[in-house]
C-alpha cells in the first residue's frame, strides 16, 4: 500500500526567509506519525502546503495519491484538519461552527458529533467570541474527529487543553487509528507525541533531521537520573552509557543513553537507592546535543 | 505592616497615571477626533457663503423650503429661521451633525478605555497593579472631559474667527461639549451592562438614535420644539437658541444628566465582577440551521446583520428624502446656476433632476457598503477563519465567489429598497403614483455600476488582500465627480473613469441600455479576474 503522505525536497520561501529547505517526509497509511520540532521549524508551513493553502516553491508532494494544490477539494473530502490557532466567527455558536465545518466537508457523523461534545465537556450553545483558546480548539477537534475521513492533520491540537481533556484526546486518536485512519500529529513536546506516535519525524530549520520509531531513536535520547544512595555514587561514572555525573547537594545527577538505562538501574541497585527521580528526555535536549544550538529559521505564523 | 483600609481614595488610586496612559494610546485618535469635528465646523461655515452667495439669497431660497417637518428631520427646532442668517442656518441645520459626532466620539472613547480593555484582558494586567477599582472608568471619563473641553473651545474660536457673535459662538461650542459629556455618561452605564465593547457602544448608539428620533418627533409637532423634544439630550443643546436669543441654562440639564448617568455607571461598576457584564451573555443554538451548509449560506449568514442594518437606515433615509421632494425642489429653483447644474441645470424639470441626483447619491453611499464588504472578506482571511473553511471540500472559487455574490446581491437589494422607499415618499408627497416605479428604476440602473466597483475590490483582494483598501480611492473619485463635475466643466474622459457616471439619470434622462450592458460585462470580467488571481496565491496566515 502506498504512503498517505510522501514529500520529497519540499522548499518554501517567504520573501528572503527560507521556511522549508528540502524537506522529506513519509507517512504510512494507518500510522500515527509524530511531527516534532521546535516552534518556527516549519511544521505549520508544511501542513498548510499539504492543505493547498500555500503553494510549494519546489519539490514533489503526494497526499492520499493526489496533488494537494490542484486536487485540493477532492482530497479535503478525505481528510480533516485542526489548526494550531482556531479562530471562530464571533456571532455563531460553537455548535453552529462544528456543523458548518462538517457539512462543508460533507461527511459528518451526527451521533459522533454529539458524543464528542459530551466527552470533551463542550458547551455548543455559546457564541464564538466567548470561548477560551482551549474551547475554540475543541470546536475544530470535534468537527475533525466526527468526520469519516482517511487522514487527520493535527497542528498542535492540544496546546490549550487541560490534562483531563488531553487524555480524552489520546483516547480519540486511538479510536481513530483503530478505525484505520492515518494521523499526522505536530507538536513541539516530545512526551506528548511519544504516547501516541508509531513513528516520529523531527523537523529543524525547515528540514527533517531524524525519522523513525521511538525505539530507533533511543540512541539519541538520554534519561536524566537524580539519585540519593547509601553508598557513594562516584562508581556510577564507570558504567556504560553514563554521562556527566555530578553531585547535587547530597545527591548525584547523571544522564544515561536511552539504550543503557537497564544497565544503569542494575548498577544503582547495588548502591542502595534511597530515592530516585528519572526525567524523560526532552526535544530541546535532544536537538541541542545532536544538532547544535544555531537559531532556527523563523516561520511566519 | 498594616494594609490600608479600602477608603474612597484607594478605589481611585492610579487614575491620573491612567489618564496619561490613555492619552498616550490616543495620541492619534484624540487629536483626530477633536480636529476632525472642528474641521467640519470650518467646512460648513465656509461652504455657506459659497453655496448661497449672500444672506439675503439664503433667506430667500432656503427659507422657503426649510419649514416645519423638513427642519425637524434634518436640523432641529429651527430658531430664527424666519430671519435666516449664516450663523442661524449653520446652528439650525449643520449643528445637529456636529452634536451627533461629539456624542459618537464620547461613546467610542469610553468604550475603548473601559470595556474593550476588560474584554481583551489588558485591563487585568493594569488592575493587578496598585490601581483602584474605579480608576479605569474615572480615567476614561477624564479623557472625555478633556476632549469635550477641547472641542468646545476650538469650535467657539472657529465661529468667532468667522465673525459670528462671540458669546453665542462659545455657547454653541459649549452645547457640543455638553452633548458629548451626556453621552459619555450613557456609555459609562452601557459598558457595565455587556461583556463586549461593541455591544456596549451599540447600546449607547441605540440611545443616541432614540434621542435623535425623539427630538425629530418633538420638533415636528410644535414650532421650536415641544415638550417631547425636551426628553432628548440632543435637544438641550439645541434649545439654547444660539444666535437668536442665547440662553445657557438648558446646558445645566445636560450636566445633570451626565452626573446622574455617571453616578449610575459607578454604582453598577461597584456591583459587578471584573470582566463580567450585568446582562447575561446570550446563548444560541447548539446546532446549525439546516440551510446553513454551503459556502454561500455561510457568507449570507455572516453578512446578514450588516445588510439588514444598512437596509433599515436606507429605507428611512430614502423615504425622508422622497417625502421632502416638493419643498426641496421649490428651494432649489431659486438657487444659483452652479447649484442647479448639479440637479440637471433646468429649473423646469427640477423635481426629476432632484430625484435622479438622489439616485446617484444613494448609489454612491451604497458603494461604501461594497468596500466594507471587501474589508469583511479580507478580515475573514486575516482573522484565520478562512483557513478551516478551505481545509474542507470548499474550493477557493466557491468561497470567494460566495462572499462576492452576497455583497453583490446585498448591494442590489439595498438599491432596490432605497429606491422603493424614496419612490413611495415622493409619490405620497406629490400624489403621483408613477414616481414609485420611476424612482425605483432610477436606483436599479446603478446595479451594474456598483458591480464594477465590487469587481475592482475583488481583483485587488484576489491579488493582494491588503490592497482591498485601495477601492476607497474609487469611491472617493465617484463622490468627487458626482458632487463637483457639473461645476468644474471637466473633459468627458475624466468623468468616464467613474463607473457611476455612465449610468443614465432616470427620471431626468431616458434609460439607455448600452452603457449598462458594458458595465455588466466589465464587472463579470473583473469577478473572473478576482477568482483566478485568488486561486494563484498563498493564503495569508493569521
Amino acid at each position: 500500500m502506498s504512503d498517505a503522505i510522501r514529500i520529497r525536497g519540499l522548499e518554501k520561501r517567504y520573501g528572503d526567509v527560507l521556511a522549508l529547505g528540502g524537506l522529506d517526509l513519509s507517512v504510512s497509511r494507518g500510522e500515527v506519525h509524530g511531527f516534532l520540532g521546535p516552534n518556527g521549524a516549519g511544521k505549520t508551513t508544511t501542513l498548510r502546503i499539504l492543505l493547498g493553502l500555500l503553494k510549494a516553491d519546489a519539490g514533489t508532494i503526494e497526499l492520499l495519491g493526489g496533488d494537494p494544490w490542484t486536487d485540493a477539494v477532492e482530497l479535503h473530502r478525505r481528510l480533516a484538519y485542526v489548526p494550531g490557532d482556531v479562530e471562530l466567527w464571533p456571532k455563531l455558536t460553537g455548535g453552529e461552527a462544528i456543523d458548518i465545518l462538517g457539512r462543508l466537508r460533507g461527511n459528518i457523523d451526527k451521533a459522533k458529533r454529539d458524543e464528542l461534545c459530551d466527552r470533551f465537556d463542550f458547551d455548543p450553545t455559546k457564541k464564538g467570541r466567548t470561548y477560551s483558546k482551549g474551547n475554540r480548539q475543541k470546536v475544530a477537534l470535534i468537527a475533525a474527529l466526527a468526520a469519516d475521513v482517511d487522514l487527520l492533520l493535527l497542528d498542535e491540537p492540544t496546546a490549550g487543553l487541560d490534562p483531563l481533556m488531553e487524555s480524552v484526546f489520546q483516547e480519540c486518536i486511538r479510536e481513530a487509528t483503530a478505525a484505520g485512519r492515518t494521523v499526522l500529529l505536530s507538536s513541539h513536546i516530545l512526551a506528548q507525541v511519544e504516547v501516541l506516535a508509531d513513528r516520529i519525524s523531527i523537523i529543524r530549520s525547515g528540514r527533517i533531521v531524524e525519522t523513525g520509531t521511538l525505539e530507533d531513536m533511543r540512541h539519541l535520547t538520554r534519561t536524566t537520573f537524580t539519585v540519593d544512595t547509601d553508598r557513594p555514587g562516584d562508581v556510577l561514572a564507570g558504567l556504560p552509557g553514563v554521562h556527566d555525573l555530578r553531585p547535587v547537594g547530597e545527591q548525584f545527577r547523571f544522564e544515561v543513553d536511552g539504550a543503557q538505562v537497564g544497565a544503569a538501574v542494575t548498577g544503582l541497585a547495588e548502591l542502595g537507592v534511597r530515592s530516585l527521580v528519572a526525567q524523560p528526555p526532552t526535544l530541546e535536549q535532544l536537538l541541542l546535543r545532536h544538532y547544535g544550538d544555531e537559531a532556527p529559521v523563523r516561520e511566519e505564523s | 505592616m498594616t494594609i490600608p483600609q479600602n477608603t474612597a481614595s484607594a478605589r481611585f488610586n492610579g487614575t491620573l497615571r491612567l489618564v496619561r496612559f490613555n492619552l498616550r494610546r490616543d495620541r492619534i485618535k484624540f487629536p483626530a477626533w477633536v480636529l476632525g469635528i472642528s474641521f467640519m465646523v470650518v467646512y460648513f461655515t465656509s461652504a455657506l457663503p459659497v453655496l448661497f452667495g449672500g444672506e439675503e439669497e439664503l433667506a430667500e431660497s432656503a427659507g422657503g423650503f426649510l419649514t416645519g417637518p423638513v427642519v425637524a428631520l434634518f436640523g432641529g427646532p429651527g430658531y430664527g429661521f424666519d430671519e435666516l442668517t449664516y450663523p442661524r442656518f449653520f446652528v439650525g441645520i449643520y449643528g445637529l451633525y456636529i452634536l451627533v459626532m461629539a456624542a459618537t466620539m464620547n461613546i467610542l472613547m469610553i468604550s475603548r478605555h473601559t470595556r474593550a480593555e476588560e474584554q481583551t484582558g489588558r485591563a487585568e494586567l493594569v488592575r493587578a497593579n496598585v490601581v483602584g477599582r474605579m480608576a479605569q472608568l474615572s480615567s476614561a471619563l477624564l479623557v472625555t472631559v478633556a476632549a469635550n473641553v477641547a472641542v468646545s473651545t476650538l469650535i467657539g474660536l472657529v465661529l468667532i474667527s468667522k465673525g459670528y457673535q462671540a458669546a453665542d459662538s462659545l455657547l454653541f461650542g459649549a452645547g457640543v461639549g455638553a452633548v458629548g459629556f451626556a453621552f459619555a455618561g450613557v456609555a459609562a452605564v452601557t459598558v457595565q451592562l455587556t461583556e463586549f465593547s461593541r455591544s456596549a457602544s451599540g447600546l449607547a448608539g441605540v440611545v443616541l438614535g432614540s434621542a435623535y428620533a425623539i427630538r425629530t418627533a418633538g420638533d415636528a409637532i410644535g414650532e421650536h420644539g415641544s415638550t417631547l423634544s425636551w426628553f432628548s439630550p440632543l435637544a438641550w443643546s439645541q434649545q439654547t437658541r444660539t444666535f437668536v436669543d442665547g440662553r445657557w441654562w438648558p446646558l445645566l440639564l445636560s450636566l445633570a444628566f451626565a452626573s446622574v448617568t455617571i453616578g449610575v455607571g459607578y454604582a453598577l461598576a461597584a456591583r459587578r465582577d471584573f470582566g463580567a457584564g450585568l446582562l447575561p451573555a446570550r446563548s444560541g443554538s447548539p446546532v446549525a440551521a439546516s440551510w446553513l451548509g454551503s459556502p454561500l449560506a455561510l457568507a449570507f449568514r455572516l453578512q446578514r446583520g450588516t445588510i439588514l442594518g444598512w437596509g433599515l437606515f436606507l429605507v428611512a433615509w430614502g423615504y425622508g428624502n422622497g417625502a421632502i421632494v416638493e419643498p426641496v425642489a421649490d428651494g432649489l429653483q431659486g438657487m444659483s446656476p452652479e447649484v442647479l447644474a448639479i440637479f440637471g441645470g433646468d429649473a423646469g424639470s427640477i423635481i426629476d433632476g432632484y430625484l435622479a441626483r438622489m439616485g446617484f447619491y444613494n448609489a454612491a453611499v451604497i458603494s461604501v457598503f461594497i468596500v466594507l464588504g471587501g474589508h469583511f472578506i479580507r478580515s475573514e482571511e486575516y482573522g484565520g477563519r478562512t483557513e478551516p473553511i478551505l481545509a474542507t471540500a470548499t474550493s477557493r472559487s466557491a468561497w470567494l465567489g460566495s462572499n462576492l455574490l452576497v455583497v453583490a446581491i446585498g448591494s442590489a437589494v439595498l438599491l432596490a429598497v432605497t429606491g422603493l422607499a424614496m419612490g413611495l415618499g415622493s409619490a405620497v408627497a406629490m400624489g403621483e403614483s408613477d414616481l414609485v416605479w420611476s424612482v425605483t428604476a432610477s436606483h436599479l440602473a446603478f446595479i451594474p455600476g456598483l458591480f464594477v466597483i465590487l469587481g475592482i475590490a475583488g481583483v485587488l483582494y484576489g491579488m493582494v488582500p491588503g490592497a482591498v483598501g485601495v477601492t476607497w480611492v474609487v469611491v472617493a473619485y465617484v463622490f468627487v465627480m458626482g458632487f463637483f463635475a457639473p461645476l468644474w466643466d471637466l473633459p468627458q474622459w475624466v468623468l468616464n473613469l467613474s463607473p457611476l457616471e455612465h449610468v443614465p439619470g432616470i427620471p431626468l434622462e431616458d434609460l439607455v441600455l448600452t452603457p449598462l450592458v458594458l458595465l455588466t460585462l466589465t464587472s463579470v470580467v473583473l469577478a473572473m479576474g478576482a477568482l483566478v488571481s485568488f486561486r494563484q496565491r498563498d493564503l495569508v496566515a493569521n
